[in-house]
């Protein structure tokens, strides 16, 4: 049985369907992204999962548990790990009797071990702590207890890009020791470094199942040019590039193609400025699906 | 902080009363309505108890700490749900249910330590000025209190379950128990609609009386114990039901 089945998996704020019958499963000893724009629903699947909403239609089985099923679930929790995307950590008590409070409930085994990748200051009060603080005592109390199953709402949101790397590898070294992770994001990036396998969801749909490599082959880069107008018009015949959007003095496009051509058709022209990023994930999906999302724009937020 | 205030204010009531000695206090209070007189427990003000329930007990106890109690339960839960810590807390192994047992559990902290910490000072200070009251009725009254002082928490619990935010869990528990206290003393006076007053639990607990000469009813205690259980069900029941 895998660690995660979703099956049909639908919740409704009034009219809003914040998830419309998503359905997938996360296999044991994988790290699985869970990939969308803000307010796509992914908070809404995760809070489904842990039982915090209860679905309008369809199910799903965490480690085995239906969580329709409240006594089924409170024994599963006791295996699995979460990181809310919002830490609301008491703000007058110091993060270490935050965490031996979580200690006195889930158990500690390795707390020692995750202090020294995670730094929060732990002897001073929550109301002190940086947001990438919060997070980091929000990964160590995900940890500690040694789950099974660790899911994580946006669990990098606020790490400076050091000790992002440290999360990166230390998800890694878990998934080698047979954890499954269950993370969310809203970047590509941050997905692609450690996932082994990514859904995609939008404005409550899941739209794509993939492995992370057919993925990133099908992202491309944004890249931005500022340039003379000869050179704008040569690049935009290139092969693989999508999306142009001119401005004054260059272009920017998304480009699928090898780096190759794009270095040589760049090399004979005079660049004043590029910067090759990473496009946003709603980029991507005008790339793929040619139009924008209708729930990004209303500016609603299903992502609850 | 709490037990403190008490203190004080028990402090300055007792002293008033050194003050108002020799003056005919009951000749004050003759001219106002009997509903008012009944609504602030008006009885015997010359003796040392009655003073003390009116001026304390029924004014501090009575309302001031049911409606204390009422707001700081109703906002436990809502509070945790508005800050989003109560994602965290159900992500716990534990039941909805028993999460909030062990919230209400932790305000019988200081229900239990203000009543102590209040009686003790109340006692201490009438036998300062040559007053002592009678302990066991002391005794009595704080410890008929807690079962009032529970519904009013009971109250609190559902109002926080319910709400969505914690200054309106707050306010709605606050203004149901002011409600209730207005309700029995208006309408305890009016025959036909007399049945109002059993819906209020300011009827079970009376705490001049008991000051007194230690008369009390074991059956209200028991129906405000009931009560007390029937809220806290009805919030485990609403809680379970809802989402966060």
């Amino acid at each position: 049985m895998d660690p995660i089945e979703v099956t049909g998996l639908t919740k409704e704020y009034g009219d809003v369907r914040a998830n419309d019958d998503v359905s997938f499963s996360v296999e044991r000893g994988e790290v699985f992204g869970f990939l969308g724009p803000n307010g796509a629903g992914k908070s809404t699947t995760i809070r489904l999962l842990l039982g915090l909403i209860a679905p309008t239609a369809g199910t799903a089985r965490v480690l085995g548990a239906d969580v329709h099923d409240e006594a089924a679930l409170i024994e599963a929790k006791g295996r699995i790990g979460y990181l809310p995307a919002e830490l609301g950590f008491p703000p007058n008590v110091t993060g270490e009797s935050v965490l031996e409070y979580h200690a006195s409930i889930k158990g500690d085994d390795r707390l020692d071990e995750l202090l020294e990748i995670f730094t929060p200051p732990i002897e001073r009060p929550i109301r002190e702590y940086s947001t990438g603080n919060k997070r980091m005592l929000g990964l160590i109390q995900a940890f500690m207890h040694d789950p099974e199953l660790v899911i994580m709402d946006e669990p990098t949101a606020g790490l400076d890009p050091l000790k992002q790397e440290g999360f990166n590898g230390f998800v890694r070294d878990e998934r080698d020791r047979g954890m499954t992770i269950f993370l969310s994001s809203h970047v590509l990036s941050e997905v692609r470094r450690v996932c082994d396998r990514v859904g995609i969801i939008r404005a409550g749909q899941l739209v794509e199942l993939e492995e992370i490599e057919t993925l990133l082959d099908q992202g491309g880069k944004r890249i931005r040019v500022t340039t003379t107008e000869e050179a704008t018009k040569a690049l935009s015949a290139l092969d693989g590039v999508v999306d142009i959007q001119p401005f004054p003095d260059g272009i920017q496009f998304i480009y699928t193609g090898g780096y190759n051509a794009l270095l040589r058709e760049l090399a004979r022209h005079d660049i004043q400025e590029i910067e090759i990023g990473e496009p946003p994930l709603e980029d991507i999906f005008i790339h793929y699906y040619g139009r924008r999302e209708p729930s990004s724009e209303t500016g609603g937020d299903p992502d609850v | 902080m709490l037990s403190a205030a008490i203190g004080l204010y028990s402090g300055f009531i007792i002293w008033y009363f050194t003050v108002l000695e020799g003056v005919a206090i009951e000749d004050v209070f003759e001219e106002l309505p009997p509903a008012l007189l009944d609504a602030f427990g008006v009885q015997d003000l010359a003796t040392i108890e009655g003073f003390l329930g009116a001026q304390i007990y029924n004014f501090v106890w009575l309302l001031g700490l049911g409606l204390y109690f009422a707001y700081v339960a109703g906002g436990t839960i809502a509070s945790d749900i508005e800050s989003e810590r109560m994602d965290l807390l159900l992500s716990f192994p534990i039941s909805r249910a028993r999460l909030i047992a062990e919230k209400c559990l932790a305000l019988f902290v200081p229900l239990l330590v203000v009543n102590a910490a209040g009686g003790a000072a109340i006692y201490t200070l009438a036998l300062l000025i040559g007053e002592p009251i009678d302990a066991t009725h002391l005794l009595l009254v704080h410890l008929l209190s807690i079962p009032y002082l529970m519904v009013c928490i009971g109250i609190g619990l559902v109002c926080s379950v319910v709400a969505d935010r914690a200054a309106i869990a707050e306010r709605v528990a606050v203004g149901f128990v002011f409600v209730l206290f207005l309700v029995e003393s208006v309408v305890g006076g009016a025959e036909e609609y007399d049945w109002i007053q059993y819906l209020s639990p300011t009827h079970y607990y009376d705490p001049t009386p008991i000051l007194l000469d230690g008369t009390y009813e074991l059956i209200d205690s028991a129906i405000l114990l009931v009560a007390f259980v029937g809220l806290l069900l009805l919030s485990q029941i609403l809680f379970q039901r809802r989402d966060v």
